[in-house]
């Protein structure tokens, strides 16, 4: 067996076990499966209040009753996805920081290191042991939320759903590995391997909730509650021509937005899933081709960030005095 | 109880179901610097814990400097100094800020003229701003020292004060405590395995074994009583076999 | 001098020290500020888009900002105070008690005539007064950059309003730092004291919310409170979770002193929710028993 391999299997050993592991994990997925049930209590309370209207209406002689609101399954998701993008994100850094940072205290780092393992294996085993992690807490988290919508929302779910959210849980999947790897390469490269955890949070606090949320407050249409332009009356394709006159700020604020990997992670979820309604129940294909630019990105720094985490994970690094 | 610096009757510490410290009952007189010693787990920490008000004893009693453990456990802490194993320190603050820090906290007001003195009297001067952090495991037993000593306690309690330091750091410790109980008077209770250094430092010693004293006796007396021993450790070893058998 | 001014004056200086406290410190401040150029620049375009949509004739309603408050560019630091704000109290007050546990010294402070309230109390108060200067910084220069927008210096009545959100930030910032101070308290492990508080955080601002409005997570991330959902279920569920929800009674009480015309309303009860949690958490640091205090910490 590689050395790569035996560390990687060890982090894994060392997780099922960790009680704090299970915690943070048992917290995702109760605030993923309240998203699901409360996003279809928000439904039933729409089609309540669209019957009694409809009733009302009926009443005084109206005979053209207006459109029923449409249940899309899928869209069932859309709080799961933002927890996951927020507290996924969170809980991704605090393991890969603990996985660097736990050797280090425990002493078993120079147990590690007196052993014949390759320049890479212990940042790439760590990795690798982390991967396989978030493999399997996507799988339950995906399978408890596809059981969501079918027994909570009581919404019935197609095969090209199932593809759908299958393709959702893989951006998901990259996106925590994103994040696991960069606290692994920051904290390998902190002196102080608490200031390595809470650099990491400062990320976080930055990429994941700043920025995205300075994109969103700069958004026109988020400045009054229920949006700006539904509450001038202002449809939609009346709502893009005045926006078009206003391309810069919305350049600035789109720029702002995309500098983050969590939206990246967003825009590809919410389309796949077809949360967004441009979206909504869109051939594959042609999600695909509006999206592909996002995945690429996503992957890229992802792939950036493993190689980060591999490459300042030093024995010299490592060996830095704890304090 | 007496009037010695340091009065146990049958103290007993237990946690749960595990006797830690079983009925103990000893006295040091003031002046005299006594070692504890026994065998990882015997209860040497918790014996310390208890003396300085850290942990209360499940029954029995004990009265350090004259003030009651467990009636008095404030009397007991103005007037005791104490250096746990291991301590660190806060390493971004410098020495005079670490030690200002505990000696605001002993009473003392304005006390730097106060730790000036005690670092000179450690030969540790010139190292006021220094950082902790950048301070060697013996500098950081020195800066223990003083932050035990700052407030010229009657009691001065040790524990394993000699850990991780080298054969240098392990005289120098001695050559303090030995001028600490000469100079100042201080009635010294010092936990340690270092049994060389115990017989080169105290004037009495205890041997816990499993949570019991089996042993408690001035060091010239321990060794008259032992006359086919050659020094403490095989006298040590002889009441280990006792333990063993 | 005595034990509550020693330990205050300690954490201070310990606070000082920490690089950590300085990043997360220069974050708020440096946030606090750009959300004030964010705001009046956002403010700026909407006005724009809101002029043209009438130039086209597209609508007859009402400019929803006419005659806004100068206080409105303030909007958005009631979010970095709740996100960045929140985060670095918790950081600042987990660090308090997980260093004396950490550094060992907490058998230094215990084996001396220290009273555990008096010393708990006094760790608080040095938190208080670093968290008291960084907010009062942050809003120092927002004030001015308020009043170079306004083309004047912001009057009495708005100043007062400015100090008044000061000081509500400064009761949920405390409030969060004893959070952490609690955690640093209790938990086993340094990884654990830091991130229990951040769950508890999530939970609040959060799933509670979500519960009882449908809100969604990220939507919680905007200064304007979320639109209650209406009927049956949420409306037995919002009176639960409303009071427990504390970031979206700091965001409604915010909002109302800041005179954002889109949260309307008195701002007593949610003043007086916080208030009631800052002295709720002081009560249950404060009551730690020693042997807690002593407890060794794992990693």
């Amino acid at each position: 067996m590689s050395s790569t391999w035996v560390i990687a299997s060890k982090e894994l050993l060392d997780l099922r076990r960790d009680r704090l592991f299970a915690v943070l994990i048992g917290f995702l997925a109760i605030a993923t499966l309240i998203s699901v049930g409360v996003a279809a209590a928000a439904f039933r309370t729409e089609l309540d209040a669209y019957n009694l209207y409809v009733q009302q209406l009926a009443a005084s002689g109206s005979t053209t009753p207006p459109a029923e609101p449409q249940l899309f399954p899928l869209q069932l998701l859309r709080g799961g996805v933002e927890y996951l993008e927020i507290l996924g994100a969170l809980f991704a850094i605090v393991l890969g920081y603990g996985t660097v940072a736990k050797e280090k205290y425990r002493g078993t780092l120079q147990l590690l290191l007196s052993r014949p393992v390759g320049r890479f294996a212990i940042p790439a085993g760590k990795v690798l042991g982390l991967a396989v992690v978030w493999l399997v807490v996507v799988a339950v988290l995906t399978l408890l939320t596809t059981l969501a919508i079918l027994v909570i929302g009581n919404a019935p779910l197609q095969g090209i759903d199932l593809v759908r959210i299958l393709i959702a849980a893989v951006v998901a999947w990259v996106y925590l590995v994103f994040w696991s790897s960069l606290a692994i390469g920051i904290t390998a490269l902190s002196p102080r391997l608490s200031t390595g955890l809470i650099v990491s949070i400062v990320v976080w606090l930055a990429f994941v909730l700043i920025i995205p949320q300075i994109g969103d407050t700069m958004d026109p249409d988020n400045q009054v509650p229920g949006g700006l332009f539904a509450t001038l009356q202002i449809q939609k394709p009346d709502e893009l021509k005045v926006l078009a006159n206003f391309a810069a700020f919305d350049g600035i604020r789109n720029g702002l937005e995309v500098s983050s990997i969590t939206k990246h992670f967003e825009r590809l979820s919410f389309a796949f899933l077809g949360i967004k309604d441009k979206y909504n129940q869109l051939p594959l294909g042609l999600v695909w081709a509006d999206m592909w630019g996002y995945a690429i990105t996503l992957a890229a720094a992802t792939l950036a960030s493993v190689t980060f985490a591999v490459g300042a994970t030093t024995r010299r690094n490592l060996q830095r005095k704890i304090s | 109880m007496t009037n010695s610096a340091i009065a146990t009757d049958n103290l007993s510490k237990s946690y749960g179901s595990t006797l830690a410290l079983d009925a103990l009952s000893l006295e040091v007189a003031a002046g005299e610097v006594f070692g504890l010693l026994g065998h990882n787990g015997a209860g040497k920490t918790t014996t310390v814990n208890v003396l300085t008000t850290l942990l209360e004893p499940t029954y029995g009693n004990a009265e350090v400097a004259g003030h009651s453990v467990t009636a008095d456990a404030m009397g007991v802490r103005r007037s005791i100094g104490y250096l746990p194993e291991n301590v660190q320190f806060y390493d971004n603050l410098t020495l005079m800020e670490n030690l200002r820090f505990f000696a605001e906290l002993s009473g003392l007001r304005r006390p730097d003229q106060r730790i000036r003195d005690v670092l000179r009297i450690l030969d540790f001067e010139g190292r006021d701003r220094q950082r902790l952090g950048t301070f060697s495991k013996g500098m950081r037993q020195r800066v223990g020292i003083a932050q035990a000593i700052l407030h010229a306690p009657s009691v001065l309690f040790l524990d394993e004060p000699t850990s991780g330091l080298d054969p240098e750091g392990v005289r120098t410790l001695r050559e303090t405590i030995v001028r600490l109980n000469s100079e100042f008077g201080m009635t010294i209770f010092m936990n340690t395995h270092l049994l060389s250094e115990v017989t080169k430092t105290c004037t009495s010693i205890g041997i816990l074994r499993g949570g019991t004293l089996v042993h408690h006796n001035t060091l010239a007396k321990t060794l008259a009583d032992f006359p086919g021993e050659d020094s403490l450790e095989e006298i040590y070893f002889q009441l280990e076999s006792e333990r063993v058998s | 001098m005595n034990t509550f001014l020693v330990s205050a004056r300690h954490e201070m200086l310990n606070t000082r020290r920490a690089r950590t406290a300085h990043i997360l410190l220069i974050v708020f401040i440096g946030m606090v500020i750009a959300s004030s150029v964010i705001g009046w620049v956002t403010n700026q375009t909407v006005t724009g888009v809101y002029n043209k949509v009438v130039a086209d004739g597209l609508t007859t309603a009402p400019n929803p900002f006419a005659g806004v408050s100068p206080l409105y560019y303030a909007r958005n630091a009631v979010i970095y105070v709740l996100l960045i704000g929140s985060l670095m109290a918790i950081v600042l007050g987990v660090q308090a008690t997980v260093r004396d546990r950490k550094a060992s010294t907490v058998d230094l402070v215990l084996s001396r005539p220290v009273a555990t309230p008096a010393r708990l109390l006094g760790q608080l108060a040095g938190l208080a007064v670093v968290l008291a200067a960084v907010i009062g910084i942050s809003f120092s220069v927002s004030w001015l950059i308020f009043s170079i927008i306004n083309g004047a210096p912001l009057g009495w009545g708005d100043t007062g309003r400015v100090i008044a959100f000061g000081l509500l930030s400064w009761v949920l910032l405390t409030s969060f730092a004893l959070l952490g101070m609690l955690t640093g308290l209790r938990s086993k492990q340094q990884t654990t004291a830091l991130l229990v508080p951040f769950v508890i955080w999530s939970a609040v601002a959060f799933v509670l919310p979500q519960i009882g409005t449908a809100a969604r997570p990220v939507s919680l991330l905007n200064p304007v409170p979320a639109l209650a959902s209406t009927g049956g279920y949420f409306d037995v569920v919002s009176a639960f979770t409303g009071p427990l929800s504390l970031t979206e009674q700091f965001k409604r009480a915010s909002s109302i002193i800041l005179q954002d015309p889109n949260v309307t309303g008195e701002a007593t009860s949610s003043i007086l929710i916080l208030l009631a949690f800052l002295v709720i958490m002081t009560v249950v640091v404060v009551v730690t028993p020693r042997n807690r205090m002593r407890s060794g910490l794992n990693e």
